[in-house]
């Protein structure tokens, strides 16, 4: 049977590794979100701010994050405090950031297309954002498998632990096809639910269109 | 003639009785404290620039060792209650001196510059010590402690010795100078700042190895239920740990006389004792005690003599022949620009050399991916397009379980296989990565050439229907509409190549996270690592630019 090889506490720690990646991909898209905006709103602008905004954009577009992770983790001290107060980023926040040049770049470009499409007069081309915006999130919770690598307990992270205590290839590959296949419902319901949602602003647009 | 033979018998024996008595540490010990309490008894003595350290402990009455918090059995705090085997060594110095101890915290990377910025007057924090370290502090001999770096792992782990850590990850500490070692066979490593947090990260099992002091696993070996979990797979590095204080003239007088105590205590068995009481490994000092019993050593220069004291650890690194120019240059960079820029993987062969494979390795990961991505981009794209629903299914089953994995677990399942295969090597590790991230890359370029071919036979079909064009020219134009994804997936290919260092391929990444393991600069380090990838990624992003001209203009074409 497949998972009687696995240790009692594999798909209840899985399942909780999955809510951490969840978790950092929230972050990541809260934080670029708003950064995104304002260097969208930056470039909109135009001069010499809309040059530093579309630099700025394109370096975090070039940025590797495992690299902007690992920079993170290396060039903040562990004890580095502001008023007092400890501003050392967690595992969990440390990997959230480092998918926030990402994010933030997504949101810049799409948000301008979507403004683009509002003084268009095409409101409901403008809410495409919202779909994008999902599918940058599921990128973000795959992404997040990356905090394995800094010892931050996500899904991928209680996979890996697992496959070390397995002796064969055999049984590894069953593991691996376990994770994949969370992970890969996980994907696939976002990416529904961003069809759902394109399906429907689809409708609106046909709706609302005069004569119809 | 009988009281003359008696008399020149008391002459001869009152010479001999002298100079023994003299060459005792005992003596100079005391001597050297009786000198140094009246010097601080001087009038105005105690404010003088430039006071004497053994004397201002007397001034002061106080001694201020830095002590470790959170290295169980040698040095831990809870409460105001300090404890360990450390802490017990300098109550045991305050005590011979007649003063009071006043401890203060330090860590591995702390110790020495506390010691420097004259915030305490002796390291006794677990320090090795080695020929590095010799030129930075002054270190008491003889040694009061020895350890040996151990790795420790669970016991279902099959890990006997060097050959089976190689592609594995092993959790140590920033600065332990037995990192390099474990470099050297290949091992990946995982770096924390502190040896306290390793046990636990054990326990959780996201360390499945860890490196460390054999001291400080003895603490978590007592526990039965990490006993009865891990073990100690194998030993390495063996470094004597010294007590040290500060390479200055005015701490030579406090230097001796912690040279002497350290004598007098292995003699008497004073450091046996404390090890006893906190439970530490005895075998050093049970050695050690039989060395300094003997007359030879037990003498007043004793801590002198080679044959009685151990050598430091030889931890120095072969330098560049451009070190010179390398350390001219980061001190006219703070002058200039107040940047304190750090650059170790210049100063040392063993450095440089890793920083320079990993530059290439790293531009032949880029390049691999790169290929490797246009090449399943146009397999699977071809596949997918075919007419047999014996081709098309399949690699749509593959394109969407490459989409559903993430990008770790995809290199980890590619550097499984591969290491089923081969034995581990660098060039495998970094052939599974090419691999890995190319079947991701090149699963998604590979759909969008499948579903351009898709539009092209549609409209082909409504407006002379099926067939008319060869099916290899069709693809041709299919590859050319889809241009932007392709590009697209071919830089995130090129973005993706550091997550390569996570299944032990040397690319630059990998590089110097081994380099910082053993020297310092993190900072300038990575801010290096992360101008190096943009660039790269810059000039991918040019490259594939120009890919996408050319395949758009010969869209236009045809």
């Amino acid at each position: 049977m497949i998972g009687k090889q696995f240790s009692a506490d594999f798909f209840p720690d899985l399942l909780a590794g999955m809510v951490v990646n969840f978790e950092i991909a929230a972050i990541a898209l809260v934080v670029g979100l708003a950064l995104g905006a304002l260097l969208g709103l930056m470039r909109l602008s135009g001069g010499a701010l809309g040059a530093v905004a579309t630099s700025l954009i394109g370096l975090m577009r070039a940025a590797p994050t495992f690299v902007v992770m690992f920079f993170l983790l290396n060039i903040i001290p562990r004890d580095a405090a502001l008023f007092g107060v400890g501003v050392a980023p967690s595992g969990i926040m440390t990997v959230a950031l480092s998918l926030v040049p990402y994010s933030a770049s997504y949101v810049a470009d799409n948000g301008a297309e979507a403004l683009k499409q509002l003084r268009a007069g095409s409101p409901l081309g403008a809410l495409q954002f919202l779909p994008n915006i999902t599918r940058a999130f599921f990128v973000l919770v795959m992404s997040s498998s990356a905090g394995a690598a800094i010892g931050v307990t996500e899904g991928i992270a209680v996979i890996l632990r697992e496959a070390v205590l397995l002796p064969s290839l055999g049984d590894k590959l069953v593991l691996f096809a376990v994770g994949i296949l969370f992970f890969g419902i996980t994907l696939q319901a976002g990416f529904a639910l961003m069809r759902l949602l394109q399906r429907y602003l689809g409708r609106r647009t046909v709706r609302d269109e005069p004569g119809v | 003639m009988r009281a003359w033979r008696a008399l020149l018998f008391a002459i001869a024996a009152a010479f001999a009785a002298l100079p023994a008595a003299a060459e005792t540490p005992d003596a100079a010990l005391a001597k050297l404290i009786e000198d140094a309490r009246a010097d601080a008894a001087a009038p105005a003595a105690c404010t003088a620039a430039n006071l004497d350290r053994l004397v201002r402990i007397f001034c002061e009455s106080r001694i201020r060792p830095g002590v470790r918090e959170y290295y169980p059995l040698f040095g831990t705090r809870e409460g105001e209650v300090r404890s360990g085997y450390d802490v017990d060594v300098a109550r045991a110095l305050a005590k011979r001196l007649g003063v009071e101890p006043v401890f203060v915290r330090v860590n591995a990377a702390s110790r020495i510059p506390l010691l420097a910025e004259d915030r305490i007057d002796v390291i006794l924090a677990t320090m090795g010590h080695n020929t590095q370290r010799d030129g930075q502090v002054r270190f008491i001999r003889p040694h009061y402690y020895q350890s040996e770096t151990i790795m420790v792992g669970p016991r279902a782990l099959a890990v006997k010795d060097w050959p089976d850590i190689a592609g594995r990850t092993v959790c140590v500490t920033i600065g332990n100078g037995s990192n390099a070692q474990i470099v050297s066979h290949n091992a990946r490593l995982m770096l924390f700042d502190e040896a306290g947090v390793l046990p636990g990260q054990l326990r959780d099992e996201t360390c499945a190895l860890a490196a460390q002091d054999d001291s400080f696993f003895d603490y978590y070996f007592i526990e039965s239920d990490f006993a009865a979990r891990f073990e100690r797979k194998f030993g390495f590095a063996q470094v004597p740990w010294g007590m040290a204080v500060a390479r200055i003239a005015s701490s030579e007088r406090l230097a001796r006389a912690l040279d002497l105590m350290s004598q007098i205590f292995h003699r008497d068995g004073v450091f046996l004792e404390i090890a006893r009481a906190n439970r530490v490994s005895l075998g050093f000092l049970e050695r050690q005690q039989a060395v300094w019993k003997r007359p030879e050593c037990n003498t007043e220069t004793g801590s002198e003599n080679p044959a009685c004291v151990l050598p430091a650890l030889n931890a120095d690194l072969e330098p560049t022949p451009f070190v010179g120019r390398v350390v001219a240059f980061e001190k006219w960079t703070k002058t200039v620009t107040g940047i304190e820029l750090s650059l170790p993987m210049l100063k040392t062969m063993p450095a440089w050399s890793l920083f320079k494979d990993g530059i290439v390795n790293s531009l032949i990961l880029v390049a691999g991916a790169l290929a490797a991505t246009l090449l399943f981009a146009l397999v699977l794209g071809a596949v997918q397009s075919s007419r047999s629903i014996l081709l098309r299914w399949p690699a749509r089953a593959i394109t969407v379980t490459l989409q559903s994995s993430p990008v770790v677990l995809t290199l980890v399942i590619a550097a499984a296989v591969a290491h089923a295969l081969f034995p581990y090597s660098s060039a495998v590790a970094i052939g599974a990565a090419i691999v890995a991230l190319g079947l991701m890359n090149g699963s998604n370029a590979g759909q969008a050439i499948a579903e351009a071919m898709h539009t092209l036979r549609a409209e082909r079909g409504s407006v002379q229907g099926a067939g008319g064009i060869p099916t290899r020219e069709l693809l041709g134009r299919a590859v050319s509409r889809s241009a932007t994804q392709i590009v697209s997936f071919l830089i995130n290919a090129a973005k993706g190549t550091p997550i390569a260092s996570f299944i032990g391929a040397p690319e630059l990444l990998s590089a110097l996270t081994d380099i910082t393991s053993f020297a310092s600069g993190r900072a300038t380090t990575y801010s290096l690592l992360l101008i190096f990838y943009v660039v790269v990624v810059v000039i991918v992003v040019w490259f594939c630019g120009k890919l996408r001209f050319w395949l758009e203009r010969r869209q236009a074409v045809t």
